[in-house]
């Protein structure tokens, strides 16, 4: 394995198929080609857990332990809300279950799938994306934002298929134009592209975070591609000049007032009106997570669920598992978080090839991402913009949307070379 | 590097960043929250699940020092709506009248409340059972008529209660609207008295309903501890009807102050600001101020540079100069009538503080039994001359006969021994330049000299007026702290008005003891000026402060003030006695003080000395400190009269006799009918008792005589002679007392024996 790691991307290519021109030039057709008509591994065949074909265990292990602790803790959650305001209180219960069996399904079947197969899919995907972002510009507005596509029940963010497609498109990207990423034509451009014409979508319908997650994602992507890191510090100069800009001109100001609130949930009064009543949830946010102290006070018994925070069971699901499991819950729970990402980014990099390296590194970064920016919304060091937690907050289609790409991965790990149990 | 090589490094990069940042920065947060803001965070979340369903606590008692209840609160109840429980409008609008028609409210007001989307809107506090019993009834047919319950519903809540009502008015000072204290020791001691509001948990979630689930705790209400203070209920109630008595004979503009202390312990026994105000009521105002903010007119204006012409306004803008003006003179007599004169006034103390300034030169042995000091009538300080009130001068004098007489040349003499450094080291010592630390709010800082800047530095002629209490402004109660170091060995106490403070259960939650701050003069100079203040008391100028049968110490003193402060043209005066007994073992302090006598007499020795000796000839068999009489005062002490009625003539005037009176037996009868004075009257021993032994000779009357202007020796041969009885008031003992006033006017018919109460005063003393 390790030579098959040292030796150089044309090498590789060049012993596995070995009639292939030695030249230069002619290896990134080949690279080309491969990505395209997907010789070969198409017509593997994986066995469950065996090494070099089987799923990786503990990756999946993870998964099913967080899922597990989420859904117990979404519960949990839910309940008062439930009972209170639709007279079940299991009616979020029932529906995560299902959506997670659901998701179990796609996510073993989608391991079956030789993830080079998603290289033709990643234009189309990204089209996708596009068409649902524009779709939910015309379809009617729901709570005062354009976010959901849905047919019957069942809806999807626009978003969730747009991180998905903008993934995809940069692994498919970064992996056939390897040797041009440190082009500015190659390197940059088209990510730079499609980040645009993105987050003006999304600041259309408008989801703020969503353009942040974009924007890291794009970045990262870009940054493990290989683009120069010359390229990294323009864009951070270009970057910081325009907050600076924005500072000077009080236009930040401005836009930090429009965040309203952001960081005075604790110093916002009853007499503040307005303000207080949008800071609401992110004090509620405070108070659980305040609450719960180092031990918690055990499972089930959250105070602050019985309406205070509310929408307990969505984006501020971590608020209750601090307040139920207290400090202690609450780092074990980010540790199996932290482990699974680890993992992941172990599974990518022994991927057999650039693309799902780059395809795994792009979603399981995806998921640590998440985490992190969901716990800072809701301990007030970010803006409340709706950041959803995996595993934990409840939500049919995101959940499928997230067990489909960790079949992704563990379809990245069938293929991997390394050690699986 | 090779491509994958980069990636991988980069990889490596990426991963180290989102968990070692990322993650780091998110424990961190939650570190930071779950652990340091924790308690504060779970605090406020507690309140805010529970905010809405308080229970109140009861405030607690405040006690005199026998256990009599001044303040206490008492069961009331607070009304609230649950506006979000009406269905439609029609039940609001019949809640609204009913409710406002029941709680005398404004309908409009009460239909607005009922419109809120809300479940607790607190719609009058402090209603009494009667209005109670009609809610109750309301509830009733509310659930009746509409099937809704909840709507309305009662909470406890507590009123304030003072049973003294003007008692000691500043000093226990009363509660705001909610309960909360706003003066006096309901003020300073609102933390231990508040008590902790008990709380229903998880009863409510935030919609304020009932949860379905388990987590239910109630926390009880803890009533707030009770305060037992050191005040004396009966001493109080002795020394504010002798204030008020001595506030109308002198005509007081400015209100007056008494404070008793002990002398050993620093308790007050007593503080008076009179005339106080009622507890009960504190925001109404008194009829006389009341009647001045009525007088207030254009006049008024223009005499107080309010308007310049009252001619260049319009009506409306002239009502509204005088509605402005009279809202602001309500203000000013609330703020008058709640301040506590005793602590809040800073005065000079004048004569008074002569007793200190001696006690420095006795202390630093700069004056002996060799020193005199002569007084000419009048002073030279460098270039201003400095009159005694004594004009013609009182000769040579020991330190003895300065304080006596109260020469102020002399202690300008003994100012002048003593030295400005001495001096300003003497008045820190004795706790004039700081505040007592009395618990009570509102205490003032005193006034001292500061020469260029420096405190305590004095400019030429600041030292000579000091030496004899003038030019410097001090609180009564920094007075009588001094005086108690002066008499009682040489200690300054801590004054204070609490003495303990307990639980609702009645357990001591904590005991205020006796606190020294120092020691400021030695035992034997404090022994020293103890004797002097004695004679003074009995042949000096305080001999108007001496209680018959009682060793006291005082001294007198006339501060003339800077400002006229009722416009009458006439210089205000201050007029103050501060004394202790008994003097050769002092028990109590008392300072009597009042502000602005208008009624002529305006000397501490005239106006203030008689009221101490009426207050304290009152407190200290209340104290149960023994009289010892002399000779003389035996004379003049009241004994009881025994019944001599159903006796015969003979038996009745042997009894009499041997109890100590002389007898006048009136009519022809053997049996005695009836008496007078009757049964249980005290009158002096040696007072004629009447008996009466047939119908006809009790209806016989006799013209009560004038008294006035006659020494004691003459009114008790007046009295003999017309069969009538004197008790003796005020100072009689010294040989120059006469009488300045007689309880029962001339020429008025009155039976024979009635004793007739004549106060004395001894003439021609000033300071």
């Amino acid at each position: 394995m390790s030579s098959y790691e040292r030796s150089s991307r044309r090498e590789s290519y060049g012993r596995e198929r070995r009639s292939a021109p030695r030249r230069a030039s002619d290896s990134y057709d080949l690279e080309r080609r491969s990505s395209s008509r997907q010789v070969e591994r198409r017509r593997m065949r994986f066995s469950l857990l065996s090494i070099g074909r089987g799923l990786d265990v503990p990756f999946i292990l993870l998964i099913l332990v967080l899922l597990a602790v989420g859904i117990i803790m979404m519960f949990s959650a839910s309940y008062p809300t439930a009972y209170y305001q639709i007279g079940d209180s299991y009616y979020y219960l029932k529906r995560q279950l299902l959506f997670a069996v659901i998701g179990l399904v796609i996510m073993i079947v989608v391991s079956y799938v030789d993830y080079h197969y998603y290289h033709r899919f990643a234009l189309f995907i990204l089209g996708l994306s596009y068409f649902a972002l524009v779709l939910v510009l015309v379809l009617p507005a729901q709570n005062g934002v354009h976010r959901w596509v849905g047919i019957g029940s069942f809806g999807i963010q626009a978003s969730e298929i747009s991180k998905f497609a903008i993934i995809l498109f940069l692994a498919h990207w970064g992996s056939r134009y390897y040797d041009k990423m440190d082009t500015f034509k190659y390197g940059i451009l088209p990510a730079a592209a499609v980040f645009a014409s993105t987050s003006l979508l999304l600041l259309l319908e408008p989801h703020y975070s969503c353009i942040v997650i974009v924007f890291i994602l794009t970045v990262v992507m870009m940054f493990v591609s290989g683009i120069k890191l010359k390229w990294l510090i323009i864009g951070g100069v270009v970057v910081l000049g325009l907050v600076l800009l924005l500072w000077v001109t009080g236009m930040l100001t401005y836009a930090m007032q429009r965040l309203e609130g952001w960081g005075q949930a604790l110093t916002t009064t009853r007499d503040d009106g307005e303000l207080w009543d949008t800071t609401w949830q992110t004090r509620n946010s405070l108070y659980a997570i305040g609450s719960g102290g180092v031990f918690g006070l055990g499972l089930g018994q959250s105070r602050q669920k019985y309406l205070y925070l509310p929408e307990p069971q969505n984006d501020f699901i971590f608020a209750i598992v601090c307040e139920e499991l207290g400090l202690i819950g609450a780092v074990v729970i980010l540790i199996i978080f932290a482990l699974l990402v680890w993992r992941g980014i172990v599974i990518s990099l022994r991927a057999r090839d650039r693309f799902g390296k780059l395809l795994g590194i792009g979603l399981v970064t995806h998921i640590g991402l998440q985490v992190i920016l969901n716990i800072l919304v809701i301990t007030d060091w970010l803006p409340n913009t709706g950041i959803s937690l995996p595993f934990f907050s409840y939500g049919g289609s995101s959940l499928m949307m997230l067990l489909f790409e960790m079949g992704i991965v563990l379809s990245i790990s069938r293929s991997s070379v390394m050690e699986k149990s | 590097m090779g491509a994958n090589q980069r990636l991988r490094r980069r990889t490596v990069w990426l991963l180290i960043i989102v968990l070692a940042v990322g993650f780091g920065a998110v424990i961190a947060r939650l570190g930071y929250l779950q652990i340091i803001k924790g308690e504060d965070l779970q605090r406020r979340a507690v309140e805010q699940q529970l905010s809405d369903t308080t229970i109140s606590a009861k405030r607690g008692t405040i006690y005199d020092c026998n256990g009599k209840i001044l303040a206490q609160s008492a069961s009331v109840w607070r009304v609230v709506l649950a506006p979000a429980y009406f269905q439609n409008d029609d039940q609001r609008h019949f809640v609204a009248s009913r409710l406002a028609e029941i709680l005398s409210l404004d309908e409009q007001s009460v239909y607005e409340d009922c419109q809120e989307h809300s479940y607790y809107v607190s719609v009058k506090r402090k209603i009494e059972s009667e209005e109670k019993e009609k809610i109750l009834e309301l509830q009733n047919e509310i659930e009746e008529k509409y099937d809704i319950s909840n709507v309305i519903s009662l909470f406890d809540d507590y009123k304030r209660y003072y049973p003294y009502s003007t008692l000691a008015s500043s000093v226990i000072g009363f509660t705001g609207s909610d309960d909360q204290g706003l003066s006096g020791i309901e003020y300073q001691y609102d933390e231990y008295l508040t008590g902790t509001p008990g709380r229903i948990i998880a009863a409510k979630n935030a919609g304020q309903t009932d949860m379905p689930y388990g987590f239910n705790q109630n926390i009880e209400a803890v009533d707030g501890n009770s305060i037992v203070l050191t005040i004396d209920e009966t001493i109080q109630s002795i020394v504010e009807k002798y204030m008020a008595q001595g506030i109308i004979d002198n005509a007081v503009y400015n209100r007056g102050v008494c404070i008793i202390m002990d002398v050993n312990t620093g308790e007050v026994l007593a503080m008076a600001s009179v005339n106080g105000f009622d507890l009960n009521d504190p925001f109404e105002i008194s009829a006389e101020a009341k009647e001045k903010i009525n007088k207030i007119d254009t006049d008024y204006l223009v005499k107080e540079e309010i308007i310049e012409d009252p001619s260049k306004l319009s009506q409306e803008e002239l009502n509204k100069e005088l509605a402005t003006a009279k809202s602001v003179a309500e203000s000013a007599a609330l703020a008058k009538q709640w301040r506590n004169k005793a602590i809040s006034d800073t005065y000079y103390p004048g004569s008074v503080f002569k007793m200190v300034t001696l006690s420095m030169a006795l202390e630093e042995h700069l004056v002996n039994s060799e020193s005199r000091f002569n007084c000419s009538g009048s002073y030279q300080v460098y270039e201003s001359t400095i009159h005694c009130h004594n004009t013609a001068g009182h000769g040579t004098q020991t330190y003895q006969e300065a304080l006596m007489n109260s020469c102020n040349p002399a202690f300008i003499q003994i100012g002048q021994l003593i030295g400005e450094e001495k001096f300003w080291e003497y008045y820190q010592a004795f706790g004039f330049a700081d505040k007592t630390g009395i618990d009570l709010p509102g205490e003032s800082e005193d006034q001292f000299f500061d020469w260029e800047g420096v405190e305590g530095a004095m400019g030429p002629t600041d030292l000579a007026v000091a030496s004899f209490g003038q030019n410097f402004s001090i609180t009564p109660i920094q007075m009588i702290t001094a005086c108690a170091a002066v008499c009682n060995g040489g200690s300054l106490v801590q004054p204070h008005v609490v003495k303990q403070i307990t639980d609702k259960d009645g357990n001591v939650v904590k005991t205020i003891s006796t606190e020294t701050k120092r020691q400021v003069i030695s035992k034997s100079v404090s022994d020293e000026m103890r004797g002097i203040l004695e004679q003074n008391a009995v042949e000096g100028s305080g001999k108007n402060g001496y209680v018959a049968g009682y060793r006291i110490g005082g001294k007198t003193g006339t501060t003339e003030k800077l400002i006229d402060e009722n416009g009458d043209g006439v210089k205000d005066y201050i007029a103050s006695y501060c004394g202790f007994a008994p003097a050769n073992d002092p028990k109590v302090a008392c300072l009597v003080f009042f502000d602005t006598p208008t009624s002529g007499s305006y000397y501490g020795s005239q106006v203030s000395a008689p009221v101490f000796a009426s207050i304290m000839g009152e407190v200290l068999p209340y104290l149960e400190i023994s009289a010892q009489y002399t000779e003389d005062e035996l004379q003049n002490v009241n004994i009881t009269a025994g019944s001599y009625t159903g006796m015969s003539v003979e038996d009745a005037e042997r009894q009499a006799n041997l109890d100590g009176f002389n007898v006048t037996v009136k009519g022809d009868g053997n049996t005695v009918l009836a008496q007078n004075p009757v049964t249980g009257s005290s009158l002096p021993m040696e007072g004629t008792i009447v008996l009466y032994t047939d119908e006809e000779s009790s209806k016989e009357k006799v013209t009560v005589p004038t008294f006035i202007g006659y020494t004691v020796y003459d009114v008790n041969i007046i009295a003999s002679y017309s069969d009538l009885n004197i008790s003796i008031a005020g100072s009689a003992s010294s040989y120059d007392a006469t009488a300045i006033s007689q309880s029962i006017a001339e020429g008025t018919e009155v039976s024979p024996g009635t004793v007739i109460t004549v106060t004395f005063s001894a003439g021609s003393i000033n300071d």
